[in-house]
């Protein structure tokens, strides 16, 4: 006859086995959200392709997100931009995200845009700084030029930051005062 | 390695520590100072500061990154009164910084003392060290009334509750001057382009902020005033703040 440590654990199997399904299904639940149901690509009010915009049409960035060279946000265009343009474009007049867009313009509302990329409170970020010292938009925002729908590629998380700034020798550049205050 | 023994070297060089880009030093003339807590308004409403109400102001929580001290001298009907304006003294020997466990609070290449608010964990010591008693603690997370918080100002975080915070000389308007500079491509700020909200705001003018480093900046020549003097000198912590004497007649 031997003497085995199990016998003694025999109570405590089966709540051990839940407690390891339910450890197992939280990593498997965390994963299967981040890959399928996280905010990286939300779907937008309106269908905007930028892949139509810059690439068919080459509109350059700044036409539209005018602010971005001179204040610390790049700016959504207004909807009197997008009808500025859309109104005189008879070929796709008629098509149902324009449509779209012709309702918030009559009804005089905003185009409740969600926000891709978003930083915390506590970050000031400057595109104005950014965009001065010659880094191109896709630099961060990946090739935007071909997204039909926009999705986050960068984490924008504090590593990643630090990370560029210690690779282009930013002066001062991880001074937390740079980006915290 | 030999990375190790390069930075080592570095670190050793006599006055590496005390190389700063620039060294953002203000003068406050107590002879000109009304007490009037205009500079105490003019930070609150700069830096986003709680009002806490009058039951916690009673508990000595209330929140002010600049405060008036008064004194009273020589006995009655000969008395004298006069006001020293307290803020973070921006120490180059800061006493807080060592107590840091989370680096929070450490000396940047400006000569400041900073306070990263999302690093800080609460732990209060940073306030225990300081001798002159201007680090304030959120006990509470203050919210705003509507329409008050429209008056908030964007360039400066809301703090919330176990976080401590003081001075920090205006960071926000120092980083926009040094913004526009880059945008002239100007390597340096010019005298007299960075100026703190309690400065900005004083009728007297007795408050001067500028770069010591620079020998021609105002700032650098009052300075030198005969009258001029730290606070709590014998504590070593080097302020970064003259004050410059008061002269009864």
């Amino acid at each position: 006859m031997s003497i085995s440590v199990l016998d003694a654990l025999q109570p405590a199997k089966k709540p051990a086995l839940i407690v390891l399904v339910l450890v197992f299904g939280l990593f498997v639940g965390a994963w299967v959200h981040g890959k399928y149901f996280s905010d990286r690509s939300p779907i937008q009010p309106i269908d905007f392709s930028h892949r139509i915009h810059v690439t068919d049409n080459e509109i350059p960035c700044q036409h539209c997100h005018i602010y971005a060279e001179r204040t610390p946000v790049a700016g959504v265009p207004s909807v009197s931009k997008c009808m500025g343009c859309h109104n005189s474009v008879p070929s796709v007049r008629e098509s149902p995200e324009i449509l779209k867009l012709a309702t918030y313009w009559e009804n005089r509302e905003p185009i409740p845009w969600i926000k891709v990329y978003d930083l915390p409170d506590y970050v000031h970020f400057t595109h104005k700084r950014h965009i001065k010292a010659g880094l191109a938009c896709q630099e961060c925002h990946g090739p935007v030029e071909t997204m039909d729908r926009i999705t986050r590629v960068a984490t924008m998380k504090m590593p990643w930051c630090v990370d560029c700034h210690t690779e282009r020798e930013v002066e001062h550049g991880r001074d937390c005062w740079t980006c915290h205050k | 390695m030999s990375t190790f023994v390069e930075k080592l070297r570095q670190y050793s060089k006599p006055g590496y520590y005390d190389e700063f880009d620039y060294h953002w030093t203000m003068t406050i003339d107590l002879d000109r100072c009304t007490g009037c807590e205009a500079c105490v308004v003019a930070c609150q409403a700069e830096n986003n500061l709680p009002i806490v109400g009058e039951e916690r102001f009673a508990q000595s929580r209330e929140i002010k990154w600049i405060r008036i001290e008064r004194y009273w001298e020589g006995e009655y009907p000969n008395i004298k009164m006069g006001f020293i304006p307290m803020l973070c003294q921006h120490c180059d020997d800061a006493p807080c910084e060592t107590a840091c466990p989370v680096y929070a609070t450490y000396h940047n290449q400006d000569g400041l003392n900073t306070q990263i608010y999302n690093r800080c964990i609460g732990t209060r010591t940073c306030a225990v060290y300081c001798p002159y008693e201007v680090r304030y603690f959120n006990w509470f997370t203050y919210t705003w009334d509507e329409p008050l918080e429209q008056q908030l100002n964007p360039d400066v975080s809301v703090r919330e509750k176990g976080v401590m915070e003081k001075c920090t000389f205006c960071i926000q308007r120092i980083r926009i001057a040094k913004d526009n500079a880059k945008d002239d491509d100007r390597r340096r700020v010019r005298d007299g382009e960075v100026v703190p909200a309690c400065v900005q705001s004083c009728p007297t003018e007795a408050m001067l902020f500028g770069n010591s480093k620079d020998p021609e900046a105002k700032v650098s020549k009052m300075m030198k005033n005969t009258r001029g003097y730290t606070v709590l000198k014998d504590l070593n912590t080097t302020p970064s703040i003259v004050y410059l004497k008061k002269v009864h007649a």
